[in-house]
């Protein structure tokens, strides 16, 4: 899984302009204190898992583990893609 | 002044008129059920539906076959003839009307969608919220005056409140409030984008409630002065004792913690009815069944009522949440609870949440007095109304000082937006919505002016180009994995909303959207406020965006927005 294209993803889902993917640290909490995204946020990410990985999350709770980080997300999308 | 009641109208999931309604209440028999007649692949999700095709509906309604309407304007012509009969009114030539809906002629757009270039004429005619209200009055009369609020969830509710505040200026004696919304594929999957939506029935206030179920349906109610009501010998059904409108200022589609826009709206409701927290005897709480919306409904009533909680309930676990409509049909039945003197209960409860509210949870018969309303929408678009069984007087003392404008500005497509908001702030504005921003700023740097006292905008198409964003991903990919920021930023009151965080500003906050009158409504409205004495200052907005899919459908059916991004400063 490549951090650079997860985080240009995640850019596009969440029409983050002005930010780059060297603004986006690979271990740094993605909500809270990190970028300062919302609880849509991480619903955009639910679509972005289903849309490019095939990976369907059961519910928020589940959300908050895998969106933790960059290195988080790619990791569970290693184990998880269906595509 | 008193303004009163003297007739309403409602078709819900609990069927077509007040008395199947009061039956099934009294009864405690829900109409949530799995869709039939909504097109979708999720018959998981239960919904409260009107169990009548359009087809049917017409034929009840006597409107012939192939009438091209919209589900909502037919919904909303049954309940609107149910008020004006009760009313004994058939001439509506002396009578505002007062519409509240944000779906309108959703239902006809995305079914012609995939083939939108052969329905332009159609299209452009039923999409508007507006649209729907002259389509409802087509069949109903020629109004003095029509008008549409579309203010999300609280829309029907606003509309009470709007003709009240005309009522009490001399502006009409007489008005048809209310609210119609039918369930559509692009709010129920937007809803299921956002996750809110339950495979279960909901279960307001319960500790392990998952979500709300839709619903659809409409409520209206004839309101005038109680001189007009008793000089036609129409029997008084009850008084409008008070109401109050705040935004919530938090965010476009979360309450906020402690609940402030409620607690506000409640608060100023009985204030304005001179009331004290014990003589409410019943709370219709807005209560939808999502873990969010509960929480954050009960700290505000615990933080108004304290120990005095009245009995309270969630009607929506009966008829789900008809969303625009969810306003009057609740203040329809709370005015049936408040005729027969009973509280109706809050259907599917199981565990006390961590407060350790627990609502009624089977009728309770019960002699009322007062009942308020609560109707809460997206964008912290809060309002409550109070109906009383006994005589209620009203201010109508009105303010004769002349309105100042302090400044009105129109933004071009230059607008250096950064300078008011930060990217992150910018990431699911449109351009157009971007320019108003900084209109709605520069109004108040013009006008020397850190904040105002209301936020009221006028738009006829609202944040179209992410309904069109939507519908495009409806009819091309599916009801799957729809992206939730398009549906959280299309309801009309998006703007207003929007303004109002950004300011954080508590005050009333209302969205008019009826066609190039949209901007001159909102207008009204505030110089209406303004001579009430109930706000010093507002800041109008005129919105329109522009989305190329949606003008090649106008061009074709003969018609053309322009963009606008305008903000206006007035006080007196």
């Amino acid at each position: 899984m490549n951090n650079e294209l997860l985080k240009q993803q995640i850019i596009e889902a969440l029409n983050l302009e002005d930010i780059t993917p060297a603004d986006i640290q690979d271990d740094a909490p993605l909500f809270g204190e990190g970028l300062g995204l919302d609880s849509i946020d991480a619903l955009e990410l639910f679509v972005l898992l289903e849309k490019q990985y095939g990976i369907k999350l059961q519910n928020k709770e589940e959300g908050k583990q895998v969106f933790q980080s960059v290195n988080k997300m790619a990791e569970y999308i290693e184990q998880h893609r269906t595509k | 002044m008193r303004i009163v009641i003297t007739g309403a109208g409602i078709v819900s999931s609990l069927g077509n008129g007040k008395e199947d309604t009061l039956t099934h209440l009294l009864h405690e028999q829900s109409g949530i059920a799995a869709p039939e007649i909504l097109p979708t692949a999720h018959k998981e999700h239960p919904v409260g539906e009107v169990k009548k095709t359009n087809g049917e509906l017409k034929s009840m309604l006597g409107i012939e076959e192939n009438a091209v309407l919209s589900r909502t304007s037919l919904l909303g012509i049954m309940a609107a003839r149910e008020a004006l009969a009760e009313a004994s009114i058939e001439d509506v030539s002396q009578l505002a009307f007062i519409n509240g809906t944000t779906v309108g002629g959703m239902d006809h757009t995305e079914q012609c969608w995939s083939s939108k270039e052969q329905h332009a004429d159609t299209i452009v005619a039923l999409h508007t919220a507006g649209s729907s209200t002259d389509h409802i009055a087509q069949y109903i009369g020629s109004f003095a005056y029509k008008t549409t609020i579309s203010t999300a969830c609280s829309s029907a509710l606003n509309s009470v409140i709007t003709a009240c505040n005309m009522i009490r200026t001399g502006q009409c004696t007489q008005a048809l409030v209310g609210g119609a919304e039918s369930l559509s594929l692009f709010h129920f999957n937007g809803f299921r984008s956002l996750q809110i939506l339950s495979t279960d029935v909901c279960r307001p206030f319960s500790e392990n409630r998952q979500g709300l179920n839709l619903g659809e349906g409409a409520a209206y109610l004839v309101v005038e002065t109680e001189e007009s009501a008793t000089a036609r010998h129409a029997p008084i059904l009850a008084y409008i004792a008070g109401y109050g409108n705040a935004c919530d200022a938090f965010h476009q589609t979360a309450s906020s913690e402690n609940g402030e826009g409620a607690y506000l709206a409640m608060q100023q409701a009985l204030q304005m009815a001179n009331l004290a927290p014990k003589d409410i005897h019943y709370i219709n709480a807005h209560g939808t069944g999502t873990p969010n919306n509960d929480a954050s409904e009960s700290v505000a009533m615990q933080r108004l009522f304290g120990t005095n909680l009245p009995p309270f309930s969630s009607t929506k676990s009966f008829t789900g949440h008809a969303t625009s409509a969810a306003g009057s049909i609740e203040l329809v039945i709370s005015l049936l609870a408040l005729q027969h003197g009973f509280v109706p209960a809050n259907l599917n409860w199981q565990e006390p949440m961590e407060n350790s509210l627990v609502p009624v949870l089977h009728t309770m018969r019960k002699p009322l007095s007062h009942v308020l309303c609560n109707s809460f929408g997206f964008g912290g678009n809060d309002s409550s109304l109070i109906l009383g069984k006994e005589p209620h007087t009203l201010s109508s003392e009105t303010i004769h000082q002349p309105i100042r404008v302090l400044a009105d500005v129109v933004t071009g497509e230059d607008a250096d937006y950064k300078q008011y908001m930060s990217p992150l702030q910018a990431r699911r504005l449109s351009p157009v919505l971007r320019r108003l921003v900084v209109s709605a700023y520069r109004a108040l740097e013009q006008a020397q002016k850190e904040n105002v006292d209301a936020v009221i905008t006028g738009t006829d198409l609202g944040c179209i180009c992410y309904s069109v964003a939507l519908l495009n991903q409806l009819t091309e990919e599916g009801e799957d994995a729809l992206k939730p920021t398009l549906f959280m930023q299309s309801t009309h009151n998006t703007p207003s909303s929007l303004i109002s965080i950004m300011l954080h500003n508590n005050g009333y906050n209302c969205t008019y959207s009826h066609g190039e009158a949209s901007y001159e409504d909102a207008l009204r409205d505030a110089q209406t406020q303004l001579q009430l004495g109930l706000i010093r200052s507002a800041l109008v907005l005129g919105f329109e965006e522009i989305d190329e899919t949606w003008q090649a459908q106008e061009t074709a059916a003969g018609q053309q927005h322009q963009a606008l991004a305008r903000a206006t400063v007035i006080t007196k």
